[in-house]
């Protein structure tokens, strides 16, 4: 069996007098790339700070690593990559500079791959010298990824890392994703509403609803269960994105 | 004995059928017509996996699962390669079960499109006879 990377038990959230997440439980182990699902205000956002320990949840216990997540080691700290939905990029700063930056902060990173992903993804030197708040959406959002991918993490927690970037870019991304992180047996929780490219990467996903995680299994086995009636005869074929629909319980049947 | 590239294969995304459900179909046809002989060496899992953007473990399982059927091979040192089985194995009707799920689908839209029998005949006959 493999280690538990993400552990949640009981975990609460509340924002004024709207409760967000209430006694949920959560899981991921070693090498899961799970795909989280929900819709719109779910709270998706809020359960990837809390489990990131960005938001102290009001009850219940996160574990990463199998350290308490508002304890956690500098040496647990450093296997963390996230990519958040809003990236709070160092605005004034170029990209070299924020890079930099944060090359201080990390023991592992990696500066070939960096440079490599700078290339790739068209950040020349004009760029490179430009404030960071003067780049576009979709650029900032792929600076905010190899700031998140560099120092090689063991953990990557990805909040709609693709909402800004046109196809080719997201093509560039999720081949990175396979070839780059999946292949090291990086544990991935990845929020999108892009389904097509979630069933690319995703093996396991996982649906948030009414603040707690409702269904979580692997993508396959939810797709050709949802295709058998309960007589066992075949009823129509089912897509994620009709799955989506039928968990999150968006049309009512 | 050929070595097939990457781009042997293809996936639709949004489909109901799982991308490794895809990919073993695919080898199932591909040896079923004669494009995948005995010997003929498939790219590896990570090849694959990069060159469509996918999990290589869904590469994995597609290929595992050809090898449990007996179609696939597992190589020393060449990965997989297409399995020695007498020719003519595949009977008519083998072949036509292999066919039949992708002709349902055609059959349903054709019917939401409220064709009529004749049109749909002769347009898949029109196709048949268009070269890939």
């Amino acid at each position: 069996m493999t280690q538990a990377i993400i552990q949640m038990q009981g975990v609460a959230k509340y924002f004024g007098g709207a409760i967000v997440l209430s006694s949920l439980d959560w899981e991921v182990r070693q090498g899961q790339v799970v795909g989280l699902l929900g819709r719109n205000g779910a709270g998706k956002t809020t359960l990837m700070e809390c489990l990131l320990g960005l938001r102290e949840a009001d009850a219940g216990a996160v574990c990463l690593f199998g350290e308490d997540v508002s304890a956690l080691s500098d040496a647990a700290r450093a296997r963390i990559g996230y990519v958040p939905q809003k990236s709070a990029l160092f605005e004034w700063m170029t990209p070299l500079q924020m890079l930099d930056y944060f090359k201080a902060m990390y023991p592992r990173w990696n500066a070939v791959k960096v440079d490599a992903l700078l290339e790739r993804w068209g950040f020349d030197t004009l760029k490179l010298n430009k404030p960071v708040g003067r780049l576009s959406g979709g650029e900032q959002q792929r600076l905010s990824i190899i700031r998140a991918l560099a120092h090689d993490p063991d953990l990557l927690v990805l909040d709609e890392p693709v909402s800004s970037l046109d196809p080719a870019g997201r093509r560039a991304f999720l081949t990175e994703l396979v070839d780059g992180v999946i292949e090291r047996g990086t544990t991935v929780v990845f929020s999108t509403h892009i389904l097509t490219d979630l069933e690319r990467v995703a093996l396991d996903v996982a649906f948030l609803k009414e603040g707690r995680i409702g269904l979580q299994g692997p993508l396959d086995e939810l797709l050709e269960g949802a295709r058998n009636t309960t007589q066992g005869r075949r009823a129509e074929p089912v897509s994620l994105e009709d799955l989506f629909i039928q968990v999150t319980g968006g049309v009512s049947a | 004995m050929a070595i097939h590239p990457a781009q042997l294969f293809s996936i639709v995304t949004g489909s109901p059928d799982p991308i490794y459900r895809q990919l073993v179909d695919q080898v199932r046809r591909l040896t079923a017509g004669g494009q995948l002989a005995p010997g003929d060496e498939l790219p590896s899992v990570r090849e694959v996996a990069s060159n469509l953007a996918i999990n290589p473990m869904t590469v994995s399982k597609a290929y595992g699962l050809l090898e449990a059927e007996g179609l696939l091979a597992r190589r020393r040192g060449l990965g997989m390669v297409v399995a020695e089985r007498p020719r003519g194995t595949r009977s008519a009707a083998e072949r036509a079960a292999l066919l039949r799920p992708t002709l349902e689908r055609a059959a349903r839209e054709a019917r939401e499109l409220e064709m009529d029998h004749d049109t749909v005949l002769s347009l898949f006959t029109h196709i048949l006879k268009e070269q890939p």
